[in-house]
Formats: structure tokens, sequence, C-alpha cells
């Protein structure tokens, strides 16, 4: 056996240097990640909401830009084009989120099942999710043109007069949700999947005893034990629905009007068309503080249907 | 009822083929139309398979002054970005999965917190910033942002966690330093999340429109997805040519997702399920 007392101190005295030692090291790890991400990612953070309390609204050396208290913010409530662009990314957010949610959880039903030639199939389902949206954009305004595109000229061939898709003004916003669910789906379909076959099978053994029907189980096991991923997906769609603007600007670039000019696409016109880049800081500014609240308010709404 | 399922499956099978074929009929009349003169794309009634192989769409799209420029830029940029990213994510990811520092915890949070900011809303912010640093209209300005990208953080630090925390010890008590654990150890072990983030990224950055179309403002030094928007804007009405172009640049992430779905997938659900 080693000496008395003076193994405890010299175990604690070596622990300690070991800890620190590992806290530096891991400093060293992290440090090269941090230094970036606080250069590209939190700079421009902070730096959009300065820019949003400036005059930055033309082309000017950035030693003439003055403070400008809440003028931008001022005007932006009184800017109809600004608040029709918010309404309308609301309105994109109420179509896209439930049809790629319920959409995408179908799928995911689907494909849970064994069934031949599966993988083939899921491969198909889940490819749009990997081409590029400017080819996309090119391909769905060709397959939906209101006048010569195939889907139109069929509609007519058996008798059916055709929406404009793109084209309408009541109809160009739900066109490009549709377009934006059909091209993202393969991400939350996956994570249902996954989910989905997490779910023991136990319960659903247990509940074949008790004589439960399929809408029962689907409805009593299901999706309670799945919800924690529901409201996941749901909460990162949400975000996702406000970044639309490379989809928007290619497939309508806000038109025809501005029956699509949702709030991404305000920002970039605002910001690179009229160089009012303070003014687009603002609305960027507000539009951040909306999606806080919104996830806070689901954060706090999820304990009446998340079960964890 | 056995007898009556196993008729039924190949029933539904055949349903879900036919969905999946509906689902990729963007790409199946992107390839038929790039294969006709535009006169014949909006031909009623509608013939996917072209009756002659029409290839001068191609021929006109292999000789055009920028396309391939866009498609070395794309290609530069990807691998530069992938390797970069590689190395720094993983080292911060180690950190976080595998080592006790203060402020570990509240650090992570507020990384990982940041994912909830479109990044949409800093685009100006980043425009003037990147303009201020001369980072504007280089290829630069697209890889050095992407490198420190959270969501591969997380992902990292996910699949580093689940390796066993046995290996490192004993590494440890035989006098091995951290950094020689990181790339001896660890770094050979995950090499299918190295592939996956790897698979992520060229899908990423092959399609992101945004950045390049502010930050980038010379034609030649453009990569595929504005490219493709310049080209699609000089051939005007010519639809077949449109989609000449847009087929080339699709297929490169189709091939690597369709060999690769495995890790995709994976990657996909490590992120997704723990969330």
């Amino acid at each position: 056996m080693m000496g008395g007392t003076e193994m405890p101190k010299e175990v604690v005295r070596r622990f300690r240097s070991f800890m620190a030692r590992e806290n530096q090291v891991a400093y060293l790890f992290i440090l090269p990640f941090v230094l970036g991400f606080l250069i590209f990612s939190i700079l421009p953070m902070l730096y959009v909401f300065l820019i949003s309390f400036m005059d930055y609204n033309t082309l000017k050396s950035l030693s003439h830009v003055k403070f400008a208290g809440m003028d931008n913010y001022i005007r932006m409530f009184n800017d109809p084009i600004a608040l029709g662009a918010f309404v309308r990314s609301f309105i994109y957010t109420l179509i896209y989120v439930p049809g790629l949610i319920v959409f995408s959880f179908f799928i995911a039903l689907l494909l849970n099942k064994t069934f031949p030639m599966r993988g083939l199939s899921r491969t198909m389902i889940l490819s749009p999710y990997v081409a590029n949206v400017i080819a996309i954009a090119i391909v769905w305004s060709i397959i939906l043109d209101p006048y010569d595109g195939p889907v139109n000229s069929a509609l007519r061939a058996i008798g059916i007069d055709p929406p404009f898709w793109l084209g309408g003004a009541n109809t160009s916003l739900m066109t490009i949700a549709f377009i934006n669910i059909w091209l993202s789906l393969a991400f939350q379909t996956i994570v249902f999947l996954a989910a989905l076959q997490g779910v023991s099978r136990d319960l659903y053994e247990a509940a074949d005893l008790d004589g439960a029907s399929k809408w029962n189980k689907m409805v009593k096991i299901t999706l309670p034990v799945i919800s924690p991923t529901t409201f996941f997906l749901v909460v990162t769609s949400i975000i996702g629905s406000f970044q639309n603007y490379a989809s928007v600007r290619m497939l309508t670039n806000g038109g025809p009007g501005v029956s699509s000019r949702v709030i991404s696409l305000n920002i970039f016109e605002e910001a690179f068309t009229y160089n009012r880049f303070s003014y687009a800081s603002a609305q960027a500014v507000i539009l951040f503080l909306i999606i806080l609240v919104v996830t806070i308010i689901q954060w706090k709404g999820q304990k009446r249907w998340v079960h964890y | 009822m056995g007898s009556l399922l196993a008729f039924k499956r190949p029933i539904f099978g055949l349903a879900m083929l036919l969905f999946g074929v509906l689902m990729i009929t963007p790409f199946i009349f992107m390839l038929s139309f790039s294969l006709k003169p535009t006169s014949e794309v909006f031909i009623h009634p509608l013939q996917l398979i072209p009756q002659k192989l029409y290839l001068v769409n191609f021929e006109r799209l292999f000789a055009h002054e920028y396309y391939f420029n866009w498609y070395r830029n794309s290609i530069v940029v990807v691998f530069l970005t992938i390797l970069l990213r590689s190395f720094f994510v993983t080292m911060a990811a180690y950190a976080f999965a595998r080592l006790h520092f203060k402020g570990k915890n509240i650090m992570f949070l507020l990384l990982i917190s940041t994912m909830m900011i479109p990044p949409d809303t800093t685009i100006v912010a980043r425009f003037l910033l990147y303009k201020y640093m001369h980072l504007v209209n280089t290829h630069w300005v697209i890889i050095l942002p992407a490198i420190f990208d959270v969501f591969f953080i997380f992902l990292l630090r996910q699949f580093f966690t689940g390796i066993p925390k046995e290996l490192s010890e004993s590494a440890l008590i035989d006098g091995c330093s951290h950094f020689k654990i990181y790339y001896r150890i660890i770094l050979p072990l995950a090499v299918p999340a190295l592939v996956t983030m790897a698979l992520f990224t060229f899908i990423w950055s092959w399609n992101d429109f945004v950045n390049p179309f502010i930050f980038i403002s010379s034609i030649q030094k453009q990569l595929v997805t504005v490219g493709l928007e310049y080209f699609q804007k000089e051939a005007g009405r010519d639809y077949a040519m449109q989609m000449a172009g847009a087929c080339f640049i699709v297929i490169a992430p189709i091939a690597m997702f369709a060999l690769s779905q495995r890790f995709f997938i994976q990657g996909i659900v490590m992120t997704g399920i723990k969330g």
C-alpha cells in the first residue's frame, strides 16, 4: 500500500491539472471553428441590427452613413408593399407547412410498408430533393405554361378550363408552395420514416389483442409516439418556409402584379435593386423577430400535444 | 388472409412505382424536351419519347463560351468547401463530443440556436461585410463562410458521441495526445460520417443560388446555378435549349444521390430524430 494522506492530495492535484489540460486542448480544438463562425455568422447577425438603425439607403461611402433611429421601422409600417409582402409570406407558410407535413407523413406511412421494388420507388420519390432550384423552375414553368404547356393542353383536351398556375394572381402563391413541397419533402419523409420505424411493435400487438381498429392505432399510438418528431419538423419547416427567395424569384419574380411578392423577395429587391440596405435590414430584423415569436409560441404550446 | 396479402402486395408495389414515376415526371420532361427541337416542345398531344434523337441542343451547349467554365468553377468551389469544412468541423465536433471543458453546453446551445435564423435575413449584412473584406467577386466569398456551418457540427457530434469511449480512454492512458486520438482513432472511424458530410456539401453547394447570385458579379466566375439562370435568359424562347442546360446541371447531384442514398438517409435521420 502507498503512504496515507499524501496519495489523495496527489491524485486530486494530478486530476485537476489533467482537467485543466483537457480544457486547454478543447479550446484549441474549437477555436478555429468558433473564430470563423464569429466572423462569418455572428458578425453579420449583429451587423444587420446595426444597419437597420442607419440611413444607408443609397450607394454612398460608409463614412457618410448616419444614425437614423427608428426611421426605417416607422417607414416600413407605412409601406403597403412591405406589409403586403409580410402577409403574403404568412399565407405562403400556411399553405406550405401543413401541405409539406401531411404529404410527407403520408408518403412515409406508405414507404414504411414492405412491397416489391421498394428501393426503386423510394429513390424516385426522394430524388427531387437533390435537384437544382433553377433547373426546377425552368422545367415547371414550361410544364405549367398557361397556354401551351402539357398540363393545360391536357386539361383543355378533357374539357376543363385550366387555371393559369404561376401566371394567375390567385394561383401563383399556391403553385409556388406546391412546387416547393414537391422539391423538399424528402427531408421530412425520411425523418418521419425513421420515427415510424422506431415505434415499438409491442404497442401495436397489445392494441391488436384489444381489437383496436387501424384508425385507433394511428390516433392512439402512432401519432402520440412520433409527436416529438412532428414537433421538430413543424418548427424547422416554418423557419424554412421563409427561406424561399431563389424559388420565388425564378418562378414568378413576385408576379403577376405583386401576387407572389413574399418578404424574402422584398428584402432582396430593396437591398440589391434599390440599394436601400438599411431599409431592407429593418425588414429582415422584423422577419427574424416574427420567426422568433412563432418559435417561442410553439415551444410553449408543445406541452399540449407533444409526448416525450 | 395470408394469400390475400401476398396477392395485394404486388399491386401496392406497382402503385408506389407509378407514384415514384409521377414524382420524377419533371425530370422526364426535362430529358425528353432537351432531345427535341424547340418547335416540337409544345406539340399536342404530348410525345415524351422523341421520334428521332435530336442532339443539336447539346452540341450548342457544349460549344457555349461559359458553360464549362461554370462547371469547373463549381467543382473547384465544392471540392475546396468539402476539404476545408472537413477539417474545421471535425475538430470542433470532436471537442464537443469527447472533451470536457468549461462552457461547453452553453456554447453548443448557442451555436445550435443560430440555425433558427434563415440565412436570407442576414444577406444584406453579409454582402456589405464581405465587400468591406474584399471578398466579393472571388470564389472565397462562397467557400469561406460555407466552412463554418453549424449543421455539420451537430451531425458530426452525434456521430462522434456514438464511438465507444473505451477506445480513446485506453489511448489516453498510453499517453496519446488528444490530437493523435482525433486523427488516428476518431477520424478513421468517422469515414461514413465524413462521406455523409461530403455528400450534403456537394448537393447544397452545387444547388446554391442566392450566395453566388449576390456575391459574384462577373459571369465567367459564376457557378453552375447562376450560370444556368444566365443561360436561360440567353436562350430566350428556345425552351429545348433551356432544358438541355438544366439537364446537364441536374444530372450530377441526382447521380450522386442514387449512388450514395444510404449515407444521405443516414445523415438526415441522425440530425432529425434527436432534434
